[in-house]
């Protein structure tokens, strides 16, 4: 038996037994207090509505407030919550149905600021839904019985679109919805694959100049000032962090919505979009306030829709 | 023979040539399906960028960490399910049971705890190869020579020399083989995570890029994946003729 | 996927020992599990017979025509696909040693690259329905099936091949099918696997139903023991389709050597 032989096996073991012990090692996103300054995690999306707190961390409104900031980015409102349910986040950004479906569930969430607004205005919004040039689709009536791609089912898109149809008099039990990421929703719509997108921007603006026509606004129809999504924690987060954390926040809003341009800019930073797009786009509300009487309306439509089981008090998410 | 390799050669400058032309040809339309010298070339440029070499450490660093606990825990166990009388009969059931469930099942189990992180990967990682090296450790143990156990018994040798002289040089090969198909597993795995769940790599390179659009960024980056494939193959292969220098005779590989 | 493990033999084990055997240790980790999601009370972490109650409300119902069989029915027509591609190209490239050496290369390429990674690539190329499902599956489980018919073919013994030429006996269906059998059914025990996985994964992307998007909704909307109870019977599928694997293995293949010993 040569000894030697088995020593390249016995590395490996070792090596094995080695890589074991140093994956241990490895530690989540905790808040330390590093000379004086929380560090704090958020989960946020990348997309246009979360450009405040882009904003608000490069003008400095966190560090004010002694919030040593990392934002990470994830793909969507479910990740937001596990990603703060797990721990790895401190606050994540979400839009609402997500947090009713997770208010359902029993999971521990405490929302904190608002997030993004619709602007209320139909026509000027940043969500819509569109269909091709050569549509026979006109109105959001025309929508029953059609194909409509959405980024995620049982989310916030079919419930706001259900609830725009069934304002202007048509079906809503009828819609067929898909899901498509938005990304991939202006392509299917001029291939034809489906008959109606819903998209947010950029993609709005993108599939116009594709040649889309716009048939209803969704977020500005669904209810008055929609409140789209919001800002939340645990409550096992210290106080003090999260009234810090909101004042911050809250800056970062006003200061967005005060001025455009630079929020324009800072989503160069953050999304790949086009420059020349976001010029164009249409950019969201950003108040501080968060419209209860609207978020009640859409959780009494998500009951009605079926995407919520049981009646939903949304003041008990609310501060 | 020395002509295979040509053929070889001849058969990829086949299909490069037939990449290149449909799509110019205009068979498929070239948005979807670029001619092979634009994806070479983005691939080229790629390869050029530090983002994309960070990407493929992240895809590393996932597939080796989640391969070396696979392997380590899957020859312990293996060891111990095959030595000590009656484990074997015991755990059949659960293996069995346990081991067809596709790794891709634990997906969302995986967002839900990790989110897009390298914990998530190293648990598809660790799950899907751990039972590929743990077969072959069984049948490697079960393998034993019968004379040679006899002989064993009779001189009345110790079970630790027992494991060292007799056992392991019969695993040996079986282990290497494990180690082989674990490494490959390991690696569909760690792209597949990155790609569905979003940790950082190689997988998510492509899903962002197939998000924004970039087709031809997709092809070269599958492309090299494809390469990188190879080339971990290859070297696992090295370094079981290595390891397994002494044995070519003796090569006991159970078709995987 | 490899080779079936055989359990010890021990002839005139009683009926109750064997029975005891197999249910063993599977009773002792459901209790277990038990036990500790009982005393940890974790919201991913549910008790068993909460995921049973999940099990039973959830897939017995209008989900099996919904989602469980239209993903099965999508498995099995790629797979029937891809076996059928497989074999029929296999053969005679396998039996081409010029062909052979041109395309092994090319081969390995396509069958080194991850197979998930190709569903960007097809839903670029076939849209985001039916047909890009089946395409997926086919696109993973073509490359073990193709490469394994060709191992088998290039490998029959020669003094089979000429005795059927010498004695006239059709070389295709007795020498080269059943020849290269038992390294066809290798590669369609592999195929098998992919076929699964990417069943699963085909659904998670851009999909409205089927049996990997339902899960990935409960995952979204944080109904854990659903969820556990899709993985569950991800399990299970998996596991059926392995023994109806086998088994039919065990019949084409009666006559080999290795399933004589």
């Amino acid at each position: 038996m040569h000894h030697s032989l088995r020593k390249p096996l016995l590395r490996l073991v070792l090596a094995g037994l080695l890589l074991t012990a140093c994956i241990s090692c490895g530690s989540s996103g905790t808040t330390t207090t590093e000379s004086g300054m929380d560090k704090v995690n958020a989960g946020v999306i990348s997309i246009v509505d979360t450009a405040p707190i882009h904003l608000g961390k490069a003008k400095g409104f966190f560090a004010k407030q002694k919030i040593d900031l990392t934002i990470t980015p994830v793909q969507g409102g479910a990740a937001s919550v596990s990603g703060l349910v797990s721990g790895q986040f401190q606050f994540a950004f979400a839009n609402v149905t997500s947090l009713f479906t997770a208010k359902e569930q029993g999971l521990d969430i405490k929302v904190v600021a608002n997030g993004v607004s619709s602007t209320g205005v139909p026509g000027k919004d940043f969500s819509a839904v569109l269909v091709k040039a050569d549509s026979p689709i006109k109105t959001a009536a025309d929508l029953a019985g059609k194909t409509v791609s959405v980024n995620q089912l049982r989310n916030i898109g079919d419930t706001t679109i259900r609830a725009a149809v069934r304002k202007a008099g048509g079906d809503p039990s009828q819609i067929k919805f898909v899901e498509l990421p938005f990304p991939d929703a202006p392509a299917a719509l001029q291939n034809g694959r489906v008959d109606a997108i819903w998209v947010v921007e950029p993609f709005v603006t993108q599939a116009i100049s594709q040649g889309a026509r716009p048939i209803a606004w969704n977020y500005a129809e669904a209810a008055p000032n929609l409140t789209v999504a919001l800002y939340f924690t645990s409550s096992k987060t210290d106080p003090d962090l999260v009234r810090r954390f909101t004042a911050a926040m809250n800056e970062s809003l006003t200061y967005a919505q005060q001025h455009p341009d630079e929020a324009r800019e800072i989503l160069k930073t953050y999304t790949k979009i086009d420059p020349e797009l976001i010029a164009k786009i249409t950019l969201p509300n950003w108040p501080t306030e968060v419209n209860r009487e609207s978020l009640q309306q859409l959780a009494d439509a998500a009951l009605a829709d079926g995407v919520l089981k049981t009646k939903i008090d949304v003041s008990e998410l609310l501060p | 023979m020395v002509s295979r390799f040509w053929y070889g050669l001849a058969g990829l400058a086949v299909l490069l040539a037939v990449m290149e032309a449909v799509p110019r040809l205009g068979l498929v339309d070239p948005r979807f399906l670029p001619p092979a010298s634009r994806i070479l070339g983005e691939l080229g440029a790629l390869l050029a960028t530090p983002e994309l070499w960070a990407a493929l450490g992240e895809t590393m660093r996932g597939w080796g960490i989640g391969l070396a606990v696979a392997f380590t825990a899957a020859v312990a166990i293996g060891f111990v399910i095959g030595i000590v009388p009656g484990l074997r009969a015991a755990t059949h059931s659960t293996i069995e049971f346990l081991r067809p469930i596709p790794s891709v099942a634990l997906i969302p189990l995986a967002t839900l705890l990790f989110g897009a992180s390298l914990g998530s990967t190293l648990l598809l990682v660790i799950y899907a190869s751990f039972w590929q090296v743990l077969i072959q450790v069984l049948y490697g143990v079960a393998d034993l020579d019968t004379v040679a156990a006899d002989t064993a018994r009779a001189y009345r040798l110790g079970w630790w020399t027992r494991i060292r002289h007799l056992v392991w040089p019969t695993a040996l090969p079986y282990v290497m083989t494990g180690l082989r198909l674990g490494a490959t597993v390991a690696f569909i795995l760690a792209i597949t995570a990155e790609l569905v769940i979003g940790s950082p790599g190689l997988g998510l390179e492509i899903q962002l890029a197939q998000s924004s659009g970039a087709v031809t960024t997709v092809y070269a980056l599958v492309v090299l994946t494809g390469l990188i494939g190879i080339a971990v193959n290859l070297g696992v292969r090295l370094l079981e003729r290595r390891v397994l220098a002494w044995h070519p005779s003796v090569r006991g590989e159970v078709p995987a | 996927m490899t080779e079936p493990q055989q359990a010890p033999r021990r002839p005139g084990a009683p009926l109750g020992v064997r029975l005891a055997r197999a249910l063993g240790l599977p009773v002792l980790l459901v209790l277990a599990w038990w036990a500790v999601s009982a005393t940890a009370r974790n919201f991913y972490a549910p008790t068993p017979d909460t995921v049973a109650r999940a099990f039973a409300e959830t897939w017995f119902g209008h989900r099996i025509a919904d989602d469980v069989l239209p993903s099965l029915g999508r498995l099995l027509a790629g797979y029937a696909l891809a076996a059928v591609l497989g074999i029929g190209l296999g053969v005679p490239v396998g039996l081409a040693p010029r062909l052979r050496a041109a395309a092994e290369p090319v081969l390995e390429f396509f069958r080194a690259i991850p197979p998930p990674v190709l569903v960007p690539l097809i839903m670029l190329l076939a849209g985001i329905d039916t047909a890009m499902k089946i395409l997926v599956i086919v696109s993973g489980c073509l490359w073990p099936i193709l490469l394994n018919t060709v191992e088998g073919v290039r490998a029959l013994d020669e003094v089979l091949t000429d005795t059927c030429r010498m004695y006239g006996i059709g070389r295709l269906r007795h020498l080269i099918i059943r020849g290269a059998s038992p390294q066809i059914m290798t590669g369609l025990r592999q195929a098998l696997s992919v076929g699964i996985i990417l069943m699963v994964i085909s659904e998670m992307f851009a999909s409205s139903s089927g049996l990997g998007f339902t899960i990935v909704l409960f995952q979204r909307g944080f109904q854990i023991p659903e969820m556990w109870s899709g993985i569950l019977l991800l399990g299970l599928i998996g596991f059926t389709l392995s023994v109806l694997f086998r088994w039919v293995e065990r019949r084409v293949l009666f006559w080999h050597w290795s399933h004589r010993a």
